[in-house]
């Protein structure tokens, strides 16, 4: 009886994970790769029809797709970049311990806190397109003689998108690699002064190369932020097709134009382009150390 | 410790320079949104490039804290609506959560591994690839808008990165504390709740703040789910008052800094465990 009970046990723990994945996660999966294959619009409840492959075609085909595709990969590459670099920098900031070390610590995850539709907002007033700040102050240094309408043109927009995701996710990426920093035994770094090693070999030769598992998670997790931005582009500049990047473009089409059918493919080409994020997400996760 | 810090070298200029580009960049986003939401609205157009407002107004703050506005009505209930969703989903999902990761990290059975990545995975899963169809379930068994159900789909989507915090900080407690409870004739539940909980808060307050900050933080999910006046969170109520046409620039900032005040608390309240829990939790050594 007690050994029965030892082997159901681990199932019994996991049940309410399993059923709860299942209902809301699994399931709905399964039923959204279903209407993927169907026409269906919600506009037209009675016209649902299996079409095969139909609704992929159309989305592949569409500019729509190559347009937010684009977006999606710049704001990939512009995030991660400076999100790991910007993290990783202020990891090594906090790592020195100093009289205010913990009121810096403090107000490094305060951007993390942010919701980021509210941190969109925040961030509108800042590249406001009239007087905002940065118009404010490049005028006021004689940078520019009008204000920039940094909002309305693609890759302006975009850039802008990217520095504020990145102002968000940055703390993550720098308190995973404050954590990291920190298990780096400080013997080694007093071997290498002894070895007379001055702080740019060591953090060349002992730092960086002890650091690159962490960064590989900053990396990934910035990578699944970046294919996720949402609220900032939608506070920044709304629904309009300048700025739109794949979610917005699945969003789109299926709550605005209820093209549930399309809308779904498009989410099956964009799970398919994310799990490469995934598999080295996995990687990362479980990678070991040894010195 | 005192003889300790006096050896210290001395701080280099750089480091004192990087230290002040690190504060402006971070604070300077919040100080602007302060200076814009006590700005009165006349002077927001106004083409002069001084960037401190000639007059100070506190109107917004009132506006949205005081009773008779519109404004306040729907803000007072957007945060009422934001505690409600954000404690329900800490009250399931923690529980189930630490379960899960204890037999993950713990335990050996058959599928492990398993169950293991098939929760994982779902981390890197897009949000649509589940709300499509959830929203039409939902709406077919008249679920939209019900804080519950809003909470589980939260539960679910944060469930992953918990209990995966959680294992692992579970796997990095030493066996032998738990052999020798077993030893001493004590089941897998009762060491569980003996030996690895009693040490494991670090990571459940760690986890805890992260489900709460992912969860205050919503705005897609509930934007589709649960849209109407009484279940809205504060994210989207604040976002509203920024609408195409007409923006109310001094409330929305207002919004905006008044909606971070309860994540920023927690997450300056509970900061020492992040760094504790993230250092047994996401890097495993």
């Amino acid at each position: 009886m007690k050994k029965l009970y030892n082997r159901l046990l681990p199932y019994i723990l996991l049940l309410p994970m399993i059923i709860l994945m299942t209902a809301l996660v699994y399931y709905p999966i399964a039923v959204t790769f279903s209407y993927s294959l169907k026409r269906m619009k919600l506009t037209r409840p009675n016209d649902i029809e299996f079409i095969g492959l139909q609704n992929y075609i159309e989305v592949l085909k569409s500019e729509d797709f190559i347009y937010s595709l684009q977006n999606t990969v710049f704001l990939l590459v512009l995030v991660v970049l400076l999100t790991t670099i910007c993290g990783f920098c202020v990891a090594l900031i906090l790592n020195r311990e100093h009289r205010l070390s913990g009121v810096f610590l403090a107000i490094a995850i305060l951007p993390w806190a942010m919701p980021p539709i509210v941190n969109g907002i925040i961030w509108r007033f800042i590249f406001f397109p009239g007087y905002g700040f940065v118009n404010k102050l490049l005028l006021g240094l004689n940078i520019i003689n009008e204000p920039v309408d940094w909002l309305s043109s693609r890759f302006l927009l975009l850039t802008v998108v990217a520095i504020v995701t990145a102002w968000r996710s940055a703390p993550f990426c720098a308190i995973v690699c404050l954590a990291g920093l920190k298990t780096i035994p400080k013997e080694l770094y007093e071997a290498a002064a002894i070895d007379g090693s001055n702080s740019f070999s060591s953090f060349r030769y002992i730092t960086l190369p002890l650091s690159l598992p962490f960064l590989g998670i900053g990396i990934t997790s910035s990578s699944v932020t970046a294919v996720n931005i949402f609220d900032e582009i939608v506070a920044l500049s709304g629904f309009s097709d300048t700025g739109k990047n794949l979610l917005i473009q699945n969003y789109l089409t299926t709550f605005s134009f209820l093209d549930f059918g399309k809308g779904s493919a498009l989410t099956y080409i964009i799970m398919l382009l994310t799990s490469a994020i995934g598999v080295f997400y996995l990687r990362s996760l479980n990678k070991e150390v040894s010195y | 410790m005192k003889n300790e810090i006096k050896k210290r070298e001395p701080l280099s200029p750089a480091y004192i320079l990087a230290c002040a580009a690190f504060l402006i960049l971070t604070l300077g986003p919040f100080i602007w949104a302060f200076i814009v939401s006590v700005t009165p609205e006349y002077e927001m157009f106004t083409n002069d490039s001084g960037m401190l407002p000639g007059e100070i107004t506190w109107g917004n703050y009132a506006e949205l804290l005081g009773m008779e506005s519109q404004y306040s009505l729907r803000f007072t209930e957007g945060m009422v609506n934001s505690v409600k969703a954000v404690a329900l989903t800490l009250l399931i999902g923690q529980p189930i959560a630490v379960i899960t990761a204890y037999a993950l990290s713990s335990l050996r059975f058959k599928g492990r591994t398993f169950f293991k990545y098939g929760l994982l995975i779902t981390m890197v899963i897009p949000v649509f690839a589940t709300i499509i169809p959830l929203f039409r379930i939902f709406s077919m068994n008249r679920l939209l808008d019900k804080t519950f159900w809003l909470s589980l789909v939260y539960v679910s989507s944060f469930l992953p990165m918990n209990t995966w915090l959680m294992s692992n900080y579970f796997a990095s407690i030493p066996g032998e504390l738990s052999e020798a409870a077993r030893v001493d004739g004590c089941g897998y539940m009762s060491c569980f709740f003996r030996v690895i909980l009693p040490v494991s808060y670090p990571i459940i307050a760690a986890s805890s703040l992260i489900m709460f900050l992912s969860a205050w933080g919503q705005y897609q999910i509930p934007l589709i789910l649960a849209s109407s006046a009484a279940t809205k969170p504060v994210s989207i109520v604040t976002s509203e008052f920024m609408t195409k046409d007409t923006i109310f620039y001094g409330v929305t900032a207002a919004g905006g800094l008044l909606a971070i005040v309860p994540p920023a608390l927690m997450a300056l309240i509970f900061r020492k465990y992040l760094i504790n829990g993230m250092t047994q939790g996401s890097v495993k050594f």
